[in-house]
């Protein structure tokens, strides 16, 4: 561990939150009591769609003691917060149900109570009369509009919206004149977060009548901004909290009708209110992912080389259009779908509808639609493969950007900034021994044991983003640093992001010490306050390395044009005579002759002569381009033929990150990212009946890795930094379940293949590959 | 999620004792397994108050309940609607009487259950067997009653 003045970046250093994490000290938002404070539980609809024809709350509000107040739908459109607006910016949700709910778990009033349980139970004394609808259950159906889900908006249809990217007829022609083709329908589930902390709240108004509001928020700026705006409370009488978050993942991105709920009962009542809700809430009412059906046609030339991609997706949000996605990006950055291959021209488009099922849609570990994508081009590259009967890892390489070719500007508009996809790949095959492993297959396969291996040579695009193109309400989304040096060479650092367990706590302070030559030990960051940290966007899509960790380096930097002015007056020469070398100032061409980052810092103080007192900088970084980071994935899989159960006997993940600020923070976050992919490709899916039911509202249900499950990691890297960075960092946080799921489901696809299997849909479960391997084994009969 | 179930009762009672014991709501409502309470609202409807348990969900559902008798053809059709911790049910059950030798009844029922909410998600592991105790054991309890009388 590096204490002293010295390399700070690329250090292994401890995480300096974690002694409070193990412990048990984490300060979370249902560890916060106010007096008086009342709680606040939510009756929910136990119907998908269904009309509201009767609201009794008389037995709730006199039989169940310390109830104190309900609110209802009609309650707030009275008040004129009835709906809320999705951070997309397009669409609006009911707060509580107005003459009908939508989905199933859908919030239909508020109550208010003494306690906890009290609340709970005048929820369960609300009486609510429902007179049942017909249920939308899927986008296919939602498509004919037979019936129209959302008769408040002024198109009257399911259809949400149409995007697209590319060029159509340039692709459509390149693919009918290509000699080889696929075409796969393939469909990334429902799935959800689920981080362990599920979201709450708690809201009052202080004795000035400024609303303090702490929240599970990965963007707390952007909640203080929308609140003003949906409220009419000015915006400096708001002050948001996020405080210690148990995860977030995406799922804490979105205003959700609980905070309102609580926000309008702290009003109402004048008292505080808290708002946890239940893991079932969790599951069933917020923020999920994915739930696109991509339509995957790749042309290509006879000996391999790709020639034109078309996706044509059809996108399930639910019954409101709640994806949090940039508001000119109504599929988020799905345009990277092209990967890491040179398609000399492509087409993308996405068709999304409404259905009576939960509104989100939002970037679960993933930068906006980038999981959906990288899938669709990984699986896609391997069905090919097979139809040429070609190795996946040729056909890749045959394929790739060359190192080269960078900037590379994509058939889809991006402009990808580095990578050397051919190295990456390389030492991902070296390290796994991918020869002798196509051997043993082969051998294997000779005895009829069913052994695979998948690639997956992903690029995912993140940082969001130049204010250009990314704004989030019309809120551009740049970020922000503020950094204070103390007298004693000890510091702050504030940031617009918001950790929910990335290590910002360590890995902005290791910036700031390589920057400035000071201990990283010494330099507190302190993130999520709106009253205290700068403007900025939040923690989500890998964006806070990018973009804060970008405006961190730069405060730096301008603390540093500060501190050599005082360096300058202490070394008794003009500033032009002194340089930064070696984390200290010196005079130029005298090595003996040097003042370090500390004592400038006591300097600004104490003895700063004619220079501005203090030691502090902002920066607002608004990035040029975004960054890309890209990978190398091999999983090894043995299935069994009797019973369909799948193990994972290899995993490496080689990771392009760029520059890594800390390489025990990346492993972590690789671990833990692959063991969400490995959870999405073979347990996880929020599955809908057809009657509109959510079959998976508990972790019985929405299953978990545990230890047990979760195989053996193993990682290496390669290191391509980001030409357009300061530090050239590109964020790593999500690679690992962008990049995954598909080398999994290549594996045990490659496992099936000699059975004629060509594709299964995640989540791939023992009996869906029992009754492929049955099935095949009939077709043979 | 929709689950159907049909079955038999052989009673050893005349149909048309049977008919005015399952066309009487308060008779008929006390045969509701874990019953807790029955309010009569008038010759065809009345309120029953169930205790029930499925998985890890537990407590009690309020029922409303509508006869529809077709004493021509000795056949009761019931609707039932209702719910109970942020779940609904809406069931329909049908029986039909015939003369199964003297003194005797054939009840042949058939009903169907419609769960929605925390109930339906725990799903067919339990509930099936807990919406088919609900129906299949009215009509025993209704055979029971009646053999007892």
């Amino acid at each position: 561990m590096s204490t002293e003045a010295g390399h700070a970046v690329g250090v292994a250093m401890k995480r300096k939150e974690d002694p409070r994490f193990i412990q048990g000290k984490g300060n979370y938002v249902d560890d916060l009591t106010i007096p008086g404070m009342l709680y606040l539980a939510l009756v929910r609809s136990p119907y998908p769609h269904a009309e509201i024809k009767k609201i009794d709350i008389a037995d709730a509000m006199k039989k169940v003691p310390g109830v104190k107040a309900i609110i209802t739908g009609k309650d707030l459109e009275a008040a004129g917060l009835g709906w809320l607006p999705t951070f997309h910016g397009f669409d609006k949700q009911m707060v509580l149900g107005i003459g009908k709910v939508l989905f199933q778990y859908q919030e239909v009033a508020a109550v208010f109570a003494e306690s906890r349980e009290a609340a709970a139970d005048g929820a369960e004394a609300v009486q609510v009369e429902y007179a049942p609808l017909p249920v939308v259950a899927d986008p296919f159906t939602s498509k004919t509009d037979q019936v129209l889900l959302r008769p408040d908006r002024e198109q009257k249809t399911n259809h949400i919206f149409h995007w697209e990217v590319g060029d159509k007829d340039a692709t459509m022609r390149a693919l009918s004149s290509s000699p080889r083709r696929i075409k796969e329908r393939l469909w990334f589930q429902r799935c959800h977060p689920a981080p362990l902390e599920p979201c709450g709240c708690v809201a009052y108004f202080d004795t000035m009548g400024r609303l303090q509001f702490h929240v599970t928020s990965q963007a707390p700026h952007v909640y203080r901004t929308a609140l003003a705006l949906v409220t009419g409370i000015p915006e400096d009488k708001i002050h948001v909290v996020s405080p210690d978050i148990g995860g977030g993942f995406g799922n804490k991105v979105p205003v959700y009708p609980g905070y309102v709920c609580a926000i309008v009962g702290a009003l109402k009542i004048g008292r505080a209110v808290k708002w946890i809700e239940s893991r079932t809430e969790n599951l069933t009412s917020t923020g999920f992912a994915r739930d696109y059906h991509m339509d995957v046609e790749i042309g290509a030339t006879e000996d391999g080389r790709v020639t034109a991609l078309h996706v044509a997706t059809t996108a399930d949000h639910g019954a409101f259009d709640a994806a949090a996605d940039p508001s000119k990006y109504p599929a988020g950055i799905f345009g990277i779908v092209t990967g890491s291959y040179a398609f000399p021209v492509a087409h993308a488009e996405v068709d999304a509808y409404f259905t009576n099922k939960a509104p989100g849609g939002i970037a679960y570990r993933c930068s906006f639609r980038v999981t959906e994508a990288s899938y669709a081009i990984e699986r896609g590259m391997d069905i090919l493969a097979d139809e040429l009967g070609m190795d996946a890892a040729e056909l890749r390489r045959k394929n790739f950007i060359r190192k080269d070719q960078f900037p590379y500007p994509s058939a889809l508009g991006f402009t990808y900034d580095s990578g050397d996809y051919h190295k990456t790949l390389d030492t991902a095959l070296d390290a796994i021994g991918y020869k002798q492993l196509l051997e043993e297959q082969a051998e294997k396969r000779a005895r009829g044991e069913l052994m695979g291996i998948g690639l997956s040579t992903f690029t995912e695009v993140v940082g969001a983003g130049p204010s250009k193109h990314f704004d989030i309400l019309g809120i551009k989304m740049f970020d922000s640093a503020e950094i204070r040096i103390h007298p004693t060479g000890a510091g702050i650092v504030r940031a617009g992001t918001k950790s929910q367990g990335q290590g910002h706590e360590t890995t902005w302070a290791q910036i700031v010490a390589e920057e400035l030559g000071l201990d990283p030990q010494t330099i507190m960051v302190e993130e999520g306050d709106t009253d205290t940290a700068p403007y900025g966007l939040g923690t989500y899509a890998s964006r806070s390395t990018p973009t804060a960790g970008a405006a961190i380096a730069m405060a730096a930097r301008r603390i540093r044009e500060k501190a050599r002015k005082i360096a300058a007056h202490l070394l008794e020469v003009g500033e032009t005579d002194v340089e930064w070398k070696d984390y200290k100032f010196q005079v130029k061409g005298v090595p003996s002759k040097t003042v370090t980052m500390k004592e400038v810092a006591f300097a600004a103080y104490t003895n700063m002569a004619q220079n501005e007192p203090g030691l502090e900088a902002t920066f607002y970084y608004d990035p040029p381009n975004m960054t890309y980071p890209n990978g190398a994935y091999v999983a090894v899989v043995d299935v069994d033929r009797e019973t369909g159960e799948v193990k994972v006997r290899r995993f490496l993940a080689v990771d392009d990150c760029g520059t890594i600020i800390n390489p025990m923070v990346v492993e972590g976050q690789i671990h833990g990212g692959l063991t969400e992919g490995f959870a999405i490709a073979f347990m996880q899916e929020i599955q809908y009946d057809g009657d509109g039911n959510n079959l998976n509202t508990n972790f019985t249900d929405y299953l978990l890795p545990t230890s047990l499950e979760t195989p053996h990691w193993e990682t290496a890297k390669t290191i391509t930094p980001s030409p357009h960075h300061p530090i050239g960092a590109k964020g790593v946080g999500e690679s690992p379940n962008v990049g995954s799921p598909a080398a999994f489901v290549n594996a045990v696809i490659d496992a099936l293949s000699p059975l004629g299997v060509r594709h299964i849909d995640m989540p791939i479960t023992r009996d869906k590959v029992w009754s492929a391997i049955r099935a095949a084994e009939d077709r043979k009969k | 999620m929709k689950l159907q179930y049909n079955g038999e009762e052989q009673i050893p009672a005349a149909p048309d004792h049977v008919w005015t014991f399952v066309t009487d709501p308060e008779k008929v409502g006390r045969c509701f397994p874990d019953v807790l309470d029955v309010a009569v609202e008038d010759a065809t409807h009345f309120d029953a108050v169930v205790q029930v348990g499925v998985g890890p969900v537990r407590g009690t559902f309020k029922l409303k309940v509508e006869l529809m008798p077709d004493a021509a053809k000795r056949r009761l059709d019931v609707k039932i609607t209702g719910g109970g911790f942020g779940s609904a049910v809406d069931m329909t059950a049908a029986a039909e009487l015939v003369e199964a030798g003297a003194g005797a009844t054939a009840l042949k029922w058939s009903g169907e259950a419609v769960a929605r909410g925390p109930v339906a998600a725990v799903g067919g592991r339990v509930l099936d067997a807990q919406a088919k105790k609900l129906i299949s054991q009215t009509f025993a309890t209704v055979r029971e009653r009646l053999a007892a009388e």
